[in-house]
């Protein structure tokens, strides 16, 4: 069933995130790719959006494509004018991409060049109308295209530590749900009690929530994430829990796994992100039990 | 200096029209030397305005101010006695002044009467023309003291573009073609080799890279 299919059915969905490499070694991508097909209902690849120049997501849309894979890529406003952009979701649609994320974009200070110049001559809500428009055969000048594309566009809503921010939050993704998000992509998800009280306040939106796994790997990075996102609602214990584990390792990929376990049937699916660690994809859906 | 043009004058109407008492304030600075906000504009807006007003049956009262520098706190502290009386300040200042306008009086409205170009220069009288881009990495000093990323099209950093034809841009003749005006340049002062130097990939993060820019001088503070 694709992607759109899935969405359109309420049944739960399983996301997994690839990243292209920093290079044009492909070979790991594919492998990793290779390993979970037919576990995952879609691939996201991510383009540049976090600042590191890598392989841009359209190739890597692409490659998943060739892998009968099916892709669902990031598109951002910091490295492209709405030229760029439109052009790039053209060539996507015959590239045979058939799913999209507006993504927030990384500063270019804390990317890896960091004397770049920014362009931002969209913002989110400005490229989910340019894809609207596209897809009614207009491009953002007001001239006809020689045939649309389509697409099933989603989008994300940013991280909160408060009720207060919560409803900016919550305010700004409706607006992208106004301009054509047809799903919304959360912050990664460590405290599902908690999440679930945004959850009752997100149906506000009225469209499909993905929640994000981020897998943690080590006690470090959870006391980074604890320390440095207040939104993230990741607690001692869990650190902890980490902490104690005879295979920490293990332990982090069955905290994942668990994670997503607890929110089927809270969210219309989850996307993993597993920062390097794709190839232990497998064994966090082992212990999701999908 | 800092340059600027009016905004129309439906559009300053449009944004004060529920108001009954505004202050006009103008800046004694760049945009009275490029004849946009100073104390000359600040007369004839206000006229404008009562007018409309008038030919419309309704009443506007209008406190004109024009501050020494709006972008400048001390002045801008000018303006606090006759804050509470009105229900906006209009600004004819650059976005700088508008801005620190805003910072001083948190609760009031604040307009735009202007709105803000570039940084430019005087070319002759009732000309001007931009002359820099604010990179935060100044490389007059290779280009012969002209500069293409603020008067070349395509910011080009090494040489005209095929669109230089008789010393213009391709985009207008009513532009010069920066690298013909830096050639030129050049060569009159006899440093051609220059030409060949390469100028390299630029770093941007003293542009708007490193994001919202600021200068801090601890030894003024």
């Amino acid at each position: 069933m694709s992607f759109q299919k899935r969405l359109a059915s309420g049944e739960f969905m399983v996301l997994a995130e690839m990243n292209t490499p920093k290079g044009v070694d492909i070979s790991q991508l594919i492998t990793n790719a290779r390993r979970i097909k037919g576990r995952v209902d879609a691939v996201v690849v991510p383009d540049m959006d976090n600042g590191v120049m890598r392989m841009s997501a359209l190739a890597g849309g692409v490659l998943m494509q060739q892998q009968g894979i099916e892709a669902v890529i990031h598109i951002y406003c910091r490295d492209r004018n709405r030229l760029a952009l439109q052009g790039d979701i053209l060539a996507a649609h015959v590239l045979g991409i058939q799913n999209l994320v507006v993504a927030n974009s990384e500063e270019m200070a804390n990317g890896d060049h960091r004397d770049a110049k920014p362009v931002n001559d969209l913002d989110e809500l400005g490229l989910l109308q340019a894809v609207a428009s596209l897809q009614k055969g207009v491009d953002l000048a007001g001239f006809e295209l020689e045939g649309a594309p389509s697409f099933t566009t989603g989008s994300t809503i940013a991280s909160f530590a408060n009720d207060a921010a919560m409803a900016a939050a919550l305010a700004l993704a409706k607006k992208k749900v106004d301009a054509g998000a047809r799903f919304i992509i959360t912050p990664p998800v460590f405290d599902v009690e908690r999440f679930s009280h945004f959850l009752s306040e997100a149906k506000v939106l009225g469209v499909p929530i993905i929640a994000t796994i981020f897998l943690i790997k080590s006690v470090g990075i959870a006391r980074y994430i604890a320390l440095n996102e207040p939104g993230a609602g990741l607690s001692e214990g869990l650190i902890q829990r980490i902490r104690k584990a005879s295979d920490r390792e293990n332990e982090c990929l069955k905290i994942a796994g668990e994670t997503i376990a607890a929110l089927k049937g809270k969210v219309a699916g989850v996307k993993i992100e597993t920062h390097g660690w794709e190839h232990r994809l497998a064994s966090i859906l082992d212990y999701a039990q999908l | 200096m800092i340059t600027a043009e009016r905004k129309p004058l439906a559009e300053i109407i449009d944004s004060i029209d529920g108001c009954r008492r505004i202050v006009l304030a103008g800046c004694n600075e760049c945009v009275t030397v490029c004849a946009a906000g100073g104390r000359k504009e600040v007369a004839m807006l206000a006229s404008a305005l009562q007018m409309d007003f008038m030919k419309r049956g309704k009443t506007l009262e209008i406190h004109e101010m024009t501050l020494e520098r709006q972008c400048d706190p001390e002045y801008v502290e000018q303006l606090a006695p006759f804050i509470d009386q009105v229900d906006a300040v209009v600004s004819m200042a650059c976005g700088c002044g508008v801005q620190e306008v805003v910072r001083r009086f948190k609760s009031k409205r604040v307009y735009p009467a202007v709105n803000t170009k570039f940084m430019g220069a005087s070319e002759r009288p009732g000309v001007w023309a931009e002359r820099c881009h604010g990179c935060g990495n100044c490389l007059l000093g290779l280009t012969g003291g002209i500069c293409p990323i603020a008067r070349c099209s395509k910011r080009l950093m090494n040489g005209p573009c095929g669109g230089s034809s008789k010393g213009h841009c391709e985009i207008s003749n009513d532009v010069d073609c920066v690298w013909q005006l830096i050639w030129d340049r050049m060569k009159e002062l006899g440093i051609e080799a220059r030409y060949e130097d390469v100028i390299m990939a630029k770093d941007w993060s003293t542009e708007r890279g490193g994001g919202p820019r600021k200068i801090v001088r601890e030894d003024l503070q």
